[in-house]
């Protein structure tokens, strides 16, 4: 197992969002977590890198566990991780470029034609070309996603985590995405978790998925099996049938 | 009737406690700060900027604060000497507030709402816009690559600052003695020079530099607790040039009673 969260509780004030929550991914696979908005999925994939600690339960990636980490083993640990943030998370003060180079510079030993030459071909695989001088917010919303998968790739992470890499985009710019998800897990190897509540983008790009539902995981398995479950919770999410829910009530 | 006599007990136990628990974080803030200088490979070439940013920047609010504040010290030293005390204590009283008080406390303050607001508005907005979780996940220790260059740059400009501000001061006092006042260059000099000590410049840099240093620090620790969105950066940015003047006054205090 490359991730796993072993029973995670986290609880903000009287919040209960995880009461248990486990998942797991294996090497060179993408685990789409489900899951309605504010069921505690940003928060969940905050405790792989160490952004939130849990208040019981165990994180692992890489053998190694995350939730009892030190803060230098956690800045070894980022090193391996590169994460898009739900709104990209751009520093407003430096161009794209400087954006995508930021997690190069933190490496230390490379020189700066090389770190030229990666932003380059970072930009290039999302297509944004050209784009390196402008600031952030001279980019459209789905430009400044692209940005953000740009500089998530950059330090070519073993693993990258994807929060709500679609959400908000036109379908044209969410099939790009997906496509990019895909080559990183096919081409470079990466493994990955997408966090989303798009339901044609997690079947796209899922290999397994997990649905988080009342802080504990309602569904785990593969996009087949999620496609044949009785569960009604389950089957109102990725039907969008509201209705279903009135049979749990 | 028991619980409305005790309310306001509980209400100020509850105001103790919170301001316990906001001075206890901010200890801690200021420890990693300085835990933070090991990673001289990041802040190293922050610093630059910030200084440039903070203290030079800054310079043109100080100036125009001083020139007002030295012209009216002279007007007001003269209205209340006139017939009593010799003209040339006006340089006297100039000199020695500028120096002592009205230079360290009235640049402090005026940097408390340029430079204190613009480092918690900032940072409560690379917060709420996740921008400080992204540098974390870069491996960068965010107070070594935002807070330390920041406090570092207040800590050594607001000294510079004020200097030119007392100098500011204390030259817009004496045009204004010699051009409103019955006054000469000399018996301005005069005063200035009478009762003048080499510790009141000391004084003021020490003052000065405390002060730096807390409006940076109490800056970037509002801005990086932020929570929420748009509101909450406002919050913060409020709290943050509260919070720094009311320690500046409490500091000035502080360092009277210790050197003087």
């Amino acid at each position: 197992m490359s991730i796993e969260l072993n029973g995670i509780h986290k609880a903000f004030g009287d919040n209960r969002v995880l009461r248990g929550f486990s998942i797991s991914a294996r090497e060179e696979e993408t685990l789409v977590i489900l899951g309605g908005s504010g069921s505690g999925k940003s928060v969940t994939i905050k405790h792989i890198v160490g952004l939130l600690q849990p208040d019981q339960g165990e994180v692992w990636v890489d053998e190694e566990r995350v939730d009892t980490m030190d803060r230098e083993a956690l800045f070894e640990l980022r090193r391996k991780v590169g994460y898009v943030f739900q709104f990209a998370a751009l520093f407003d003060s430096m161009t794209v470029a400087e954006n995508v180079g930021m997690g190069l510079r933190r490496i230390g030993d490379l020189p700066d034609a090389e770190i030229r030459d990666r932003v380059e071909e970072c930009l290039a695989l999302v297509d944004l070309d050209g784009f390196g001088s402008r600031l952030p917010s001279e980019l459209s919303g789905g430009q400044r996603k692209r940005a953000g998968i740009a500089r998530a790739i950059a330090a070519r992470p073993r693993y990258i985590l994807y929060d709500e890499p679609t959400t908000g985009l036109d379908p044209l710019t969410r099939a790009v995405i997906d496509h990019l998800i895909i080559r990183m897990r096919d081409e470079l190897g990466v493994t990955g978790v997408v966090i989303t509540h798009d339901m044609e983008s997690a079947f796209r790009v899922g290999d397994r998925m997990a649905m988080l539902h009342d802080g504990v995981s309602r569904f785990f398995g593969t996009p087949d099996e999620i496609r044949g479950v009785d569960d009604p919770v389950v089957r109102a999410f990725i039907e969008g049938r509201p209705e279903l829910l009135e049979e749990v009530r | 009737m028991t619980a409305r006599i005790l309310a306001p007990f509980s209400l100020l136990g509850r105001g103790a406690i919170q301001l316990a628990v906001g001075v206890g974080r901010w200890g801690f803030l200021t420890f990693d700060t300085l835990r933070a200088l090991r990673h001289v490979d990041v802040w190293g070439r922050l610093v630059v900027g910030q200084l440039a940013r903070i203290g030079v920047d800054s310079l043109p609010i100080a100036l125009f604060v001083a020139m007002f504040t030295g012209i009216v010290m002279a007007l007001q030293a003269s209205y209340t000497f006139t017939g009593a005390i010799p003209l040339y204590f006006v340089g006297v009283l100039v000199g020695k507030t500028m120096m002592l008080e009205l230079g360290p406390v009235l640049t402090g303050l005026a940097l408390s709402g340029r430079v204190g607001a613009n480092v918690a508005a900032e940072l409560g907005t690379m917060r709420v816009t996740e921008q400080i979780d992204a540098l974390e996940t870069m491996a960068y220790p965010p107070v070594a690559y935002l807070v330390l260059p920041r406090v570092m740059a207040g800590t050594i400009m607001f000294p510079i600052v004020t200097a030119f501000a007392i100098a500011m001061g204390i030259g817009s006092g004496w045009i204004t003695a010699i051009q409103l006042l019955d006054m000469t260059s000399s018996q301005f000099w005069m005063g200035l020079t009478l009762f003048f000590e080499p510790f009141d410049v000391q004084y003021a840099l020490i003052k000065a530099t405390s002060f730096g240093f807390v409006v940076t620090s109490i800056g970037c620790f509002f801005g990086f607790g932020t929570r929420g969105g748009a509101e909450g950066v406002g919050t913060s940015t409020t709290r943050a040039v509260v919070v720094s003047s009311m320690v500046i006054l409490v500091l000035d205090a502080f360092w009277a009673v210790v050197l003087l």
